[in-house]
């Protein structure tokens, strides 16, 4: 496939590119529901095609097709040259493309067993084993259960001469409990919401979450919440679960610092940034406790490859240090406006797609203390775990967020279950009144599989390593 | 440029999945889709692209167990292999006491949908209309995307059902951004590519740009509010999600059920699913190969029904309306075509019976805060005002909305007498007018 890649690049360059590059890209999924001790289905699919992008006198072009044979893929280099020239209609600066390394090699997710070799009985049976255990809980009206994989094959070449292979694989599963009564629905969700705990691994992750072990407990609060008081509105110290600070910082930092959006390119859709290209080592983001780190090397991480898709290699770099913004994620064009080398954070969801900025693993840098410290630490506040809702505004600075549970925080302790938690503030000052972020021991590498941006829209893969924080006179329980 | 595949391929194609053997039932639904998208920012074409894919999506049915598998190849050979894997997958998925079989053989009303002129439509025409908009936007920048979109779908199965339809999209929206901090923006969607009006869509967000230059701070509070159609689309759309969805329905979670009969709106406001009227997009039958039906939802403010596929039909007892999701399919079915009935009201005759208010152009960000009573949050943008003594007295800074959505239609004092189309993705649409809305809760404000 190497070889289409390469001769994808030859095609765009005879036809009059100044710069190509190509991704053949191969992508398998397969992925279970099982709900009350039924099917809901079982579901395998795969895709694949080749995705051509082209510079021409500073101008992009790309076209994609499913299509590898050699007429489709001049047919297609000539296409995205020709879009490259219409793109010239409007004048701009060209772009300018910061340097890179010409890059050969490969990459793969280190696993230890590849999980679409493990037979399906078998992830049947585990679903079904959890999910019995949820809806054995009096009161649970539904008791569902997922697993999915995904296994990307990609192939890239680019006219500067890089060649590169990669292989990624993710796994992840996750079970929720739902009750339903007098007019109230309440869910639980384990390890995670929207399907679970999703890491750059193979079935030993799945094997390890425990989802047989947990499933009583899932099933149990969704019935218990049900009969919760409603979480009261006031403003208090909020102590959220690593869980929430994941969807916290992905919305709030890990979008801010994306450096199109800062630089206007995704304005009319997902929206910009309130961050501005001169706040590099002066904006105080957040409080002096609050480090966040950009690693693509972490093992495990949705984020986490070898090479970006424009061939630059993955790294890893501070985003706030000690408070203070440092670093965008970047691609080559956006870091050559700023005169800086990219960051390889340049990454598009399948071969159809054009490489966006995009996240990699964003991680709150761990401090001391476990969750069960934080709270013992806190005289009053309210404690919420678990994402359920999310909403920001288009600079990322007013948000809104909702949670599965809360417990009010009394005397170090956790007392009266709340439910339909929600907070909101604004994102500088939220981050600047953190005053407690936990330690390694319960800092956890989530995935989020689903975050959406581009037109047309693509859903990226992406990681975030979380610790259970504190942050000070928030604003919960918004009401209509 | 592409075109159609055609049925006659098609069903060559598919018959290589039907004819597998050892299986009960055997269905295929087949897409293919090509375009091109351009999107421009700071007044230029930064990002243009075109794709082509076709997907074969093979559903099998063997002793009552179900397996599904797909493939973006479109050989027979490729055909005939994802129906081998969803053989194999049903072989071991566990029984599905609830199938309600594969749809049986119903003819498909003829929807002529496809506009050639969209369908090929070159990188060079996209960059003209861009051109257009941005030329409207002086001294302004412009941002936004042009996309025509070209897509053929059909469904065979083995109970002898054979439905296939090509439509096409344009869609061209625009944010016009002013140096004081004003935004603006508008859209079209287009079913032919003369009916896209770039001039318009330009000229609206320059002036609405123009007009929001230096916004003022707003407390947050309960305001009537203004909503323009792209903002009312966001409400509209979200009771697709959390209201009429049949599986929700029966399963208790929607904010509907139960209500069949009861007030849910204000008398004047009628929702209904029509995916065979003209003024919409897509498909005249859902992904189950049952052919569309107009479905009334909220009639004068009381609530009917929802819509069902086989599965949900066949627990109820009623009718499927023509509305399944591709299988596996764990939400159920889903209103993709949804229209409200226009008023009588001009926007500017909504304005004008407002004292103290807030005219709101779009949403941004919106999700759900609670299913079962309805509530969604959310922020304006691009254009937010407030209205005092009838007038559009100054623009405001965007604000934080949250709000039951059946407490707003059922608080709904005016409607508009124009309605537009608004698309979030290329399936799901709605039609709908501006709203004149009282007690419309803002909770939150930004800096912007």
């Amino acid at each position: 496939m190497l070889d289409v890649a390469r001769a994808a690049v030859d095609a765009a360059r005879a036809a009059g590119a100044g710069f190509a590059d190509a991704r053949v890209v191969a992508i398998e999924s397969e992925s279970l529901t099982v709900r009350n001790q039924e099917m809901e289905g079982i579901d395998r699919s795969s895709s694949q095609g080749l995705g051509i992008r082209v510079l021409l006198d500073g101008y992009w072009g790309f076209a994609a097709t499913a299509r590898l044979g050699e007429g489709e893929i001049h047919r297609t280099a000539e296409l995205a040259t020709r879009i490259a020239k219409a793109a010239s209609r409007l004048p701009r600066e060209p772009v300018t493309l910061a340097a890179v390394e010409p890059a050969t090699g490969r990459y793969q997710t280190p696993m230890q067993q590849d999980p679409f070799t493990v037979p399906l009985e078998e992830k049947i049976a585990l679903l079904m084993e959890a999910t019995r255990r949820v809806q054995a809980v009096e009161g649970v009206t539904f008791a569902e259960g997922g697993i999915d994989l995904f296994r990307s094959r990609s192939w890239f070449a680019s006219s500067e001469g890089s060649a590169i292979e990669q292989t990624i694989v993710h796994s992840g599963a996750g079970i929720d409990a739902t009750a339903i009564g007098d007019g109230e629905m309440q869910r639980r969700s384990y390890p995670n919401a929207f399907r679970g705990h999703i890491a750059a691994a193979g079935w030993e992750h799945i094997a390890k979450l425990g989802l047989v072990e947990e499933a009583e407990r899932t099933g149990a609060q969704a019935v218990e919440l049900l009969s919760a008081h409603e979480c009261p509105s006031e403003v208090t110290t909020l102590v959220l679960d690593s869980g929430q600070v994941e969807l916290q910082i992905h919305e709030s930092i890990g979008h801010a610092v994306e450096l199109d959006r800062v630089l206007g390119m995704e304005e009319a859709y997902a929206g910009s940034s309130f961050v501005t290209p001169d706040d590099r080592g002066r904006l105080r983001f957040a409080s002096a406790l609050v480090s966040i780190t950009a690693d693509a090397t972490l093992p495990g991480g949705l984020g986490t490859f070898g090479w970006d898709d424009e061939g630059v290699p993955a790294q890893r770099f501070p985003v706030i240090e000690n408070g203070v913004f440092e670093n965008f994620i970047s691609s080559r064009e956006t870091a050559s406006v700023l005169g800086l080398p990219s960051t390889g954070a340049m990454r598009a969801d399948g071969w159809q797609s054009l490489p966006l900025v995009r996240m990699t693993n964003i991680s709150i840098e761990p401090r001391e203390g476990t969750l069960a410290d934080i709270i013992g630490d806190t005289k009053d506040g309210v404690f919420m775990a678990t994402n359920r809702s999310w909403s920001i505004d288009d600079r990322r600075m007013n948000f809104q967020f909702g949670c599965e549970i809360a417990w009010r925080i009394h005397d170090g302790k956790l007392t009266q279950m709340y439910r339909n938690p929600n907070y909101t503030g604004i994102t500088p000052e939220f981050w600047g009144r953190c005053d407690a972020v936990g330690g390694r021991e319960d800092w956890t590498l989530w995935g989020t599989p689903n975050c959406g941006k581009g037109q047309p829209t693509q859903t990226a893969r992406v990681g975030h390593g979380c610790a259970p924080a504190r942050f000070r006179d928030v604003q919960v329980g918004v009401r209509a | 440029m592409p075109g159609t595949i055609g049925p006659d391929e098609v069903r060559r194609v598919a018959d290589a999945a039907l004819g597998i053997g050892g299986a009960d039932g055997v269905e295929v639904l087949f897409m293919h889709s090509w375009g091109g998208l351009t999107r421009f920012a700071s007044s230029a074409i930064h990002q243009s692209t075109w794709s082509e894919d076709t997907d074969i999506r093979v559903r099998v049915v063997k002793d009552g167990r179900i397996g599904v598998a797909s493939a973006n190849g479109f050989t027979p050979e490729e055909s005939r292999a994802a129906a081998e894997s969803a053989r194999e997958i049903a072989g071991v998925a566990a029984p599905d006491p609830l199938f309600p079989g594969l749809a049986p053989p119903a003819p498909i009303e003829a929807t002529d949908r496809l506009d050639e002129a969209i369908a090929s439509a070159s990188p060079e025409q996209r960059a003209e209309t861009v051109a257009d908009v941005v030329g409207r936007c002086a001294g302004l920048e412009a941002a936004g995307a042009y996309e025509t979109s070209a897509m053929e779908m059909a469904v065979a199965n083995s109970e002898g059902q054979f439905a296939w339809a090509p439509w096409t999209l344009a869609s061209l929206s625009a944010v016009a951004k002013s140096q004081g901090g004003g935004t603006g923006f508008a859209e079209t969607f287009a079913t032919t590519l003369g009916d896209v009006d770039a001039s318009g869509v330009g000229e609206r967000a320059a002036r609405k740009a123009r007009s929001s230059d230096e916004p003022r701070d707003l407390d947050p509070g309960a305001y009537t509010v203004v909503l323009e159609p792209a903002a009312v689309s966001t409400l509209v759309g979200f009771m697709a999600f959390i209201g009429f969805g049949g599986r929700a329905l029966l399963e208790g979670r929607s904010c509907l059920s139960g209500k069949n009969g009861q007030r849910v709106a204000a008398p004047t406001v009628s929702i209904y699913d029509d995916a065979t009227s003209p003024l919409t997009i897509g498909s005249p039958f859902d992904f189950e190969g049952v052919p569309r039906r107009r479905v009334e939802l909220i009639r004068d403010g009381i609530f009917l029904d929802g819509v069902y596929d086989l599965r949900t039909a066949k627990q109820t007892g009623k009718e499927p309306t023509g509305h399944a999701l591709p299988a596996p399919n764990p939400e159920g079915p889903f209103p993709l075509n949804l229209f409200m009935e226009p008023g009588d009201a001009t926007l500017e005759e909504m304005i004008a019976a407002t004292e103290r208010g807030v005219l709101v152009t779009r949403f941004h960000y919106s999700n759900i805060v609670h299913e079962v009573e309805s509530t969604i949050t959310g922020m304006t943008r691009d254009g937010t005002f407030a209205i005092e003594d009838g007038e559009i007295a100054h623009p405001v800074k965007n604000l934080r909305f949250t709000q039951s959505i059946l407490e707003a239609l059922t608080n709904t004092t005016m409607i508009g007498r124009e309605t537009e189309l608004a698309s979030e993705f290329f399936f799901s649409s709605s039609r709908v007018p501006a709203l004149r809305i009282e007690g419309f809760h803002f909770t939150g404000r930004s800096d912007h």
